[in-house]
């Protein structure tokens, strides 16, 4: 490798456009984690602390150091980060972690001066707490809980990052912060977007507290406050149960406090207290509380205002829930969202299926696609061609979707699902779109191409295989996606609803600002005006904008609507527009909200989470 | 047919007309058959006046112009003027100013522009352009120096009508889509707002136009085209994953192939054993309208159709002597019950329903006024036979069935 004596612009560009999804923290792709990461779960050290420490390099912000030196020596070059980002993002991390390799040659063989950080009285306390490994205050690892892709929030660095093992030494860090007046965020897996967790103080990184312990006779796992959505899901379906989870990479007990954990399962599992047996917090003085002792403080209330959280979760205990060996998805296509609206209350209300959720074009496109310009095709297919711009996909038990297929005259079973995720980059070819096009028929397009007895030519049109899907990328990935592509749960329905794996690909096009609202499901008009000022305040401020899902809750009585921005987040006038946004957006849903029973922005949820839903939606 | 304040005499529209002076306003030039007879006007030295649109961030100039270089490279571009309107708007899409400058200027109007879907679920919008839009021209008529409107029409408004459909204005109650019930509603509302205003009316009813018999040349391929494609699309598949090996999906269908190539497709196609489809080509078309304007200068409707029609087993077997298929069969509705239909049978004809009503068509076009002064201008349809048949398909493939590659 030719020394580099400084990293090139377009580097630092890949490196500045990481989205802190945090996915390269969990192996989701069993191609095993960035091998020094997983001995020092340091975000420094993952693909993701990595491409921060670049941009940070690059720019001057950062001298070279000793934790520097470290990060960038331990790298093995492996290749896994490619293949991990560029199945969300579409990114190829590994010239960046090339460029950082040849730059400290570089500056090695130069002799220059590597920066040594000394201690300070604060570190030296913190690192008697956890042991000398895991409390740092060198920059190289500092920058990497400094900022995130959120637009509004400006860098912060702070002073300290510290791992605690458990929870003893967690309650003592944050007695130490309160006694030296020191600020404190507890930071989950570090995938942060939205510019909560930065301070001048000390970062907690919970990423070393992973224990699960499961309690099938008390349906709930006890759970460390580290362990990430993914993690969760996996150990608990081996044991043949489910939780409700968010991203994949999110850390189960943060997402509980700051949003009340929603996704399309919540139609069937809630949100909010609906997850929780019971929780333990360490509140900023340091006193410990489970929220179920009599005298704890209310985390179960609501109230509608911006309130900090009740500290930092030192374990929670969660439910789990039952699994039926016939349950597969199905995918209910409709050329109108208010018929896309209707039928997911109506199974919601009659308590059919598990998890519903109403997906955009964008959504469903973006899901199955492995690269974003097949995403893009697809989706025009989808909405122009199949006059699909809508679906709604269930999770259900073989009697939810035989009712299903009787109550509409179309869906998408699970194997036809299969068979378009593995046969997508043919979609479009073929001159088979344009046979659809010249359709005439008195019903949608996706009628005539999904009902049963068309499927055959489908199957030919399409030639599906993990060969064909894999043509749609990179020439060197495609063996790789070939074999991640041969195993059946990457085209299973269940368990991508279950892993949410391909959830963050929705930021493979530009970084998602997502806004998320809860409506009262049987106002359409609501809902449909909701959409459209969205949509036109977007416009207004030339940015791109669409749907994103709706989720129908408790018995289709109220759902949760998110819609998207997409901003680049490294072009600084793009983080104008946004900010203009906002003050569009605020008062619209504020004064919404005051208007209507039912809608809540979940800006003010959050922090709330433990809240009981009752006390949200009905109030 | 007019009644009323005639705004001109006969001798004034032959006046104007053999002087070329008559300045005519023509819709729907972005279409096939508008385009074709946008560029017959010019070539025959007329003041046209195109009102068109812009579409997909082309102006109605780049619209219109790309289509007459695709006809005829060496268009005069001399006496032809671009109005930037829309038949959606009540205003037809002008200014004030505009509006009255062309409105003094227009003598006659053609008007072409039409949806030509038949899909009920877009009714609104098959109703909307076809009939609403058309007020809104009249409306504009009305106000203008026009003294003589062209209305294209269709034969098949005639409806679910067997046997003889006469050349005239005639009631009828039920048609086989919207695009056939639209464009019934629209001569009836043309008529009647002519004759209030004073003006002559011709309906020109073609039956279903195909490409140029001479060199294939067309814009679309719909109608007679979408089932032959449909028929390609499916051996050309089924080939190349034979080939491939990537699935024994031409074995489930019954479908194989011979060494030479040859598709043995077992599809059986439901028509009607006594008749057939009536074709025309777009150059016939053209020329008809054009000796039928210049002749009829009363008023009259006129269908533009083919005396001699094409059964279903003949394109059957052009289909396959060209494409090299075997095993397409023409049936009788009779003798095709459903459940005995094959998977392949049930897939063409899926895709296919729409235009079953025209592949077992007993309706019988009248012709005689239309016949009569084209007979005296030396005009006749050709028959659809395998040479205008293989001239269409090889202008198709060339085309790529209308697909950019």
């Amino acid at each position: 490798m030719n020394p580099l004596d400084h990293i090139p612009e377009e580097i630092r560009l890949t490196a500045a456009r990481c989205r802190h999804y945090a996915m390269c923290k969990i192996d989701y792709l069993d191609t095993g984690l960035c091998p020094p990461a997983k001995k020092t779960p340091y975000v420094g050290y993952f693909p993701q602390g990595r491409m921060d420490l670049c941009d940070a390099l690059a720019k001057g912000l950062i001298p070279v150091t000793e934790a520097a030196v470290d990060i960038i020596s331990s790298c093995t070059l492996c290749g896994s980060c490619d293949r991990q980002c560029h199945f969300v993002t579409g990114m190829r991390p590994m010239p960046v972690m090339q460029a950082l390799k040849a730059f400290l040659s570089d500056f090695q063989k130069k002799g220059k001066k590597v920066a040594v950080i000394a201690e300070d009285k604060p570190l030296k306390t913190l690192k008697g707490i956890v042991g000398e490994k895991w409390a740092t205050n060198d920059p190289a690892h500092l920058i990497a809980y400094a900022n995130d892709p959120f637009p509004l929030a400006e860098r912060q660095m702070p002073g300290y990052v510290v791992l605690p093992g458990n929870a003893d030494e967690l309650v003592e860090i944050v007695r130490y912060a309160d006694r030296s007046h020191i600020p404190i965020v507890a930071r989950g897996n570090g995938g942060s977007v939205f510019g909560f967790v930065f301070t001048r103080g000390i970062v907690i990184d919970v990423n070393r507290m992973k224990k699960i312990q499961l309690d099938p006779d008390n349906w709930s796992a006890v759970i460390e406050p580290g362990v990430t959505s993914f993690e969760l899901q996996k150990a608990v379906t081996q044991q043949g149960y489910r939780v409700n989870t968010a991203e994949p990479a999110a850390t189960v007990c943060a997402n509980i406090v700051c949003t009340g954990l929603f996704s399309t399962w919540a139609n069937a599992y809630g949100v909010g207290a609906d997850h929780i047996v019971d929780m333990t917090f360490v509140d900023r003085h340091g006193t410990v509380f489970r929220i179920n002792d009599k005298n704890a403080p209310n985390v179960f209330g609501f109230e509608q205002a911006v309130l900090p959280s009740p500290g930092i979760c030192t374990e929670a205990r969660v439910r789990m829930h039952p699994v039926t060996d016939d349950e597969e998805g199905i995918l209910v296509p409709f050329t109108s969202l208010a018929d896309a609206l209707f039928f997911a209350r109506d199974i919601s209300r009659r308590r059919i299926g598990l998890a519903v959720g109403i997906l955009g074009g964008h959504y469903l496109s973006t899901f199955i696609s492995p690269t974003e310009s097949l995403a893009e095709k697809t989706r025009d297919i989808f909405s122009g061609i199949l006059e699909m711009t809508h679906v709604v996909s269930v999770i259900g038990d073989k009697y939810a979707r035989n009712s299903i297929k009787q109550m509409v005259p179309c869906v998408i079973e699970s194997n036809t699902l299969k068979m378009l995720m593995l046969g997508l980059p043919r979609l479009a070819g073929s001159g088979w779109t344009d046979i659809v096009t010249g359709l005439e028929s008195d019903r949608p397009a996706y009628e005539a191409v999904f009902s049963e007895e068309m499927l055959p030519l489908l199957e030919q049109v399409l030639a599906p295989s993990p060969e064909t899907l894999a043509a749609a990328v990179d020439e060197e990935l495609r063996k790789f996606y070939t074999k991640l592509y041969s195993r059946p749960h990457m085209t299973d329905m269940v368990w991508l609803a279950m892993f949410r794996i391909v959830s963050a690909r929705m930021s493979r096009h530009k970084h998602m600002f997502a806004f998320l609202i809860y409506v009262p499901l049987d106002r359409v008009d609501v809902i449909h005006d909701l959409i459209a000022s969205f949509a036109d305040i977007a416009e207004t401020h030339t940015i791109d904008h669409d749907l994103g899902f709706i989720t129908p809750i408790d018995f289709g009585k109220r759902g949760i609507l998110e819609y998207d921005y997409y901003i680049d987040h490294t072009d600084s006038r793009e983080s104008e527009k946004i900010q203009q946004a906002m003050k569009d957006i605020e008062p619209m849903i504020d004064k919404l909200s005051a208007a209507t029973k039912g809608v809540k922005f979940l800006k003010y949820i959050f922090s709330q989470g433990c809240a009981r839903k009752e006390n949200f939606l009905y109030t | 047919m007019n009644g009323g304040h005639i705004r001109a005499t006969i001798g004034d529209i032959s006046g104007k007309r053999q002087s070329k002076s008559t300045r005519i306003l023509l819709t729907g030039a972005t279409g096939f058959l508008g385009i074709h007879l946008a560029q017959l006007f010019i070539k025959k030295g007329y003041t046209l006046f195109i009102l068109a649109r812009p579409m997909d961030e082309c102006s109605p100039e780049e619209r219109v112009y790309k289509l007459l270089d695709w006809l005829d490279p060496d268009w005069n571009q001399s006496r032809v003027h671009i109005v930037s309107g829309d038949l959606n708007c009540s205003d037809i899409g002008l200014c004030p100013a505009d509006y009255h400058q062309l409105a003094s200027s227009v003598d006659e109007i053609i008007h072409c522009a039409s949806d030509t879907s038949f899909s009920e679920r877009k009714r609104p919008q098959i109703e909307k352009a076809n009939v609403e839009n058309l007020h809104h021209l009249l409306d504009f008529a009305a106000n203008s120096r026009c003294c003589f409107f062209h209305f294209i029409s269709t034969a098949y408004v005639a409806g679910k009508r067997r046997g003889s459909c006469p050349e005239a204005l005639v009631e009828t109650q039920t048609f086989f889509n919207v695009y056939e019930e639209t464009k019934y509603r629209a001569e009836k509302t043309a008529a009647k707002r002519c004759r209030e205003e004073g003006m002559r009316l011709n309906i020109y009813r073609p039956s279903i136009v195909y490409g140029n018999s001479c060199t294939g040349k067309t814009l679309r391929f719909n109608a007679m085209y979408y089932p032959v494609k449909m028929l390609v699309f499916l051996k050309n598949l089924y080939h190349k994953n034979t080939e491939e090996q990537t699935s024994d999906g031409a074995e489930k269908m019954g479908i194989s192939f011979a060494p030479d190539g040859t598709a043995h497709m077992p599809i059986r196609i439901e028509a009607a054993a006594s008749r057939g489809i009536n074709v025309i080509p777009v150059d016939f078309f053209t020329a008809a309208f054009f000796a039928i304007m210049e002749s009829a200068i009363d008023g009259d409707v006129f269908h533009i159709t083919n005396d001699k029609i094409t059964p279903v087993s003949e394109i059957i077997n052009y289909t396959q002597r060209y494409f090299h298929i075997k095993g397409i069969q023409a049936v009788r509705p009779e003798d095709f019950p459903s459940e005995s239909r094959n998977s392949l049978e049930i897939l063409f004809g899926r895709y296919t329903q729409i235009y079953r009503p025209y592949m077992k068509d007993e309706r019988i076009f009248d012709n005689g006024k239309a016949t009569a002064i084209l007979k005296a201008t030396g005009i006749s349809c050709p028959v659809f036979d395998y040479r205008i048949f293989s001239t269409c398909m090889q202008y198709a493939e060339a085309a790529n069935w209308g697909n950019p590659a």
